[in-house]
């Protein structure tokens, strides 16, 4: 399998109005690819193309849907089971064991919560809560939709090592955010959308 | 595989136990409906124990339009839908075994319930057989034309109303053979014919519906 994600000449229609298009880029080993863009600019909706949730208008995709994390900005969490249970669900789904999920728990400082439900866990908690399936089952690319919201700044700084050590190891990240960030070592490429009139 | 499978068939009933009105709603609206047939006929043993099978259908019909309402509701809202779609595992086989819990939940307590009602209605016990029986073969078709008419509808606002509508034209011949047995039964003839005809619907539409809503669940997330 090439580790490498390419994406070709996407366009994307919503409601008669083109969201954006002509959009490329080609996504190598341990590289991150930054979305940018206003409310409203299409990176919900790009981020959706790419992980093969929704078809664009016109343009390619290559990559295999499988090798992926998506994490939306729903979180994708069952709010009726609790941590643990979440967990288990995650692992069923991808069906793998989840032997670790004490360490990554804890990793997430969501270890004294293990047992409580999800719907009674804060919004930076239940955002984390998604997050953990990230670090549970590794694959090689890992496509997020506004990771850092509700996160607070210890949070996010333990999400953004976390990231630092996925592209380290030779995995690739889109990531689209409000908030700008930085990583060592990273070559971050940036996509602005939003820079496209309405016809 | 089949270990996912069982996984989330057991996810499912854990998360319908919890969120208890999923299931209880309905099978409340069941009971109530079946005591309400009475008032409007006649209280006449003899004329209930006539009609009441073909009323305990169309109430378990419209108990299953009901319950069938919310099946993908939370899961679009949290997101889980989108994870499954994007699983390893295929989204016919998590679908299967999301119906089956939606399908142990809402209809199997219903089913249990029926005998209660019929001796409430002095049911001779071989048309109670029939009942179940035919229930028991005709339910599952409801909860898949029902959950096909609702990952149809999926992203519209009101769609309880338009699903009636969808759903029940649909769902005439499960109704035709379904009240089809209790009358053999009643007339003392054997069910075996009617009961095959709907065993036969219902491997049909275990066999090519879920495909079908799979499909369907695609193009309606496809937004």
């Amino acid at each position: 399998m090439t580790m490498i994600f390419e994406a070709t000449k996407l366009s994307c229609i919503r409601q008669q109005r083109i969201l954006f298009s002509d959009v490329s880029f080609r996504l190598e080993k341990g590289g991150l690819l930054l979305v940018q863009g206003s409310n409203g600019s299409g990176k919900s909706s790009l981020l959706r193309i790419l992980c093969g949730i929704a078809t664009p208008y016109s343009g390619d995709i290559h990559w295999t849907p499988q090798h992926m994390h998506y994490i939306g900005h729903t979180n994708g969490i069952k709010l009726g089971l609790t941590v643990l249970e979440n967990m288990r669900l995650f692992a069923a789904l991808i069906q793998q064991p989840h032997d670790e999920t004490m360490p990554v728990l804890t990793q997430l400082e969501l270890h004294p919560y293990q047992h409580r439900l999800a719907k009674h866990l804060s919004a930076g908690q239940k955002r984390r809560l998604a997050l953990a399936k990230l670090l549970l089952f590794p694959k090689p690319l890992w496509i997020l939709d506004e990771p850092l919201t509700a996160l607070d700044a210890h949070s996010q700084r333990i999400f953004l090592s976390a990231l630092e050590t996925h592209l380290k190891n030779g995995g690739m990240a889109i990531v689209s955010s409000h908030h700008a960030f930085t990583l060592n070592d990273v070559k971050i490429q940036t996509l602005t959308l939003g820079e496209y009139s309405p016809c | 595989m089949l270990t996912s499978f069982n996984h989330l068939l057991y996810t499912e009933l854990l998360l319908l136990v919890r969120r208890s009105q999923d299931w209880l709603y309905p099978l409340g609206f069941f009971v109530v409906v079946l005591c309400v047939f009475p008032l409007a006929f006649t209280p006449d043993p003899l004329f209930l124990e006539k009609y009441i099978p073909g009323c305990i259908w169309i109430a378990a019909l419209f108990a299953n339009v009901l319950a069938i309402e919310t099946i993908f509701y939370t899961d679009l809202e949290d997101g889980h839908l989108e994870q499954l779609l994007l699983s390893e595992v295929p989204l016919t086989f998590l679908l299967l075994a999301k119906l089956a819990a939606q399908w142990i939940a809402t209809s199997l307590p219903l089913i249990i319930l029926t005998p209660l009602i019929g001796l409430l209605f002095h049911l001779p016990g071989n048309v109670m057989v029939a009942m179940c029986v035919g229930l028991l073969l005709g339910t599952p078709i409801l909860t898949l034309i029902g959950s096909l008419c609702v990952a149809l509808t999926l992203g519209l606002q009101q769609q309880g109303v338009l699903l009636g509508l969808l759903i029940l034209p649909l769902v005439t011949p499960v109704l035709i053979f379904g009240v089809n047995i209790a009358q053999q039964a009643q007339a003392h003839f054997s069910i075996i014919g009617a009961s095959a005809f709907l065993a036969g619907l219902l491997v049909l539409a275990v066999t090519l519906l879920p495909w079908a809503i799979a499909a369907t669940l695609r193009v309606s997330l496809d937004d």
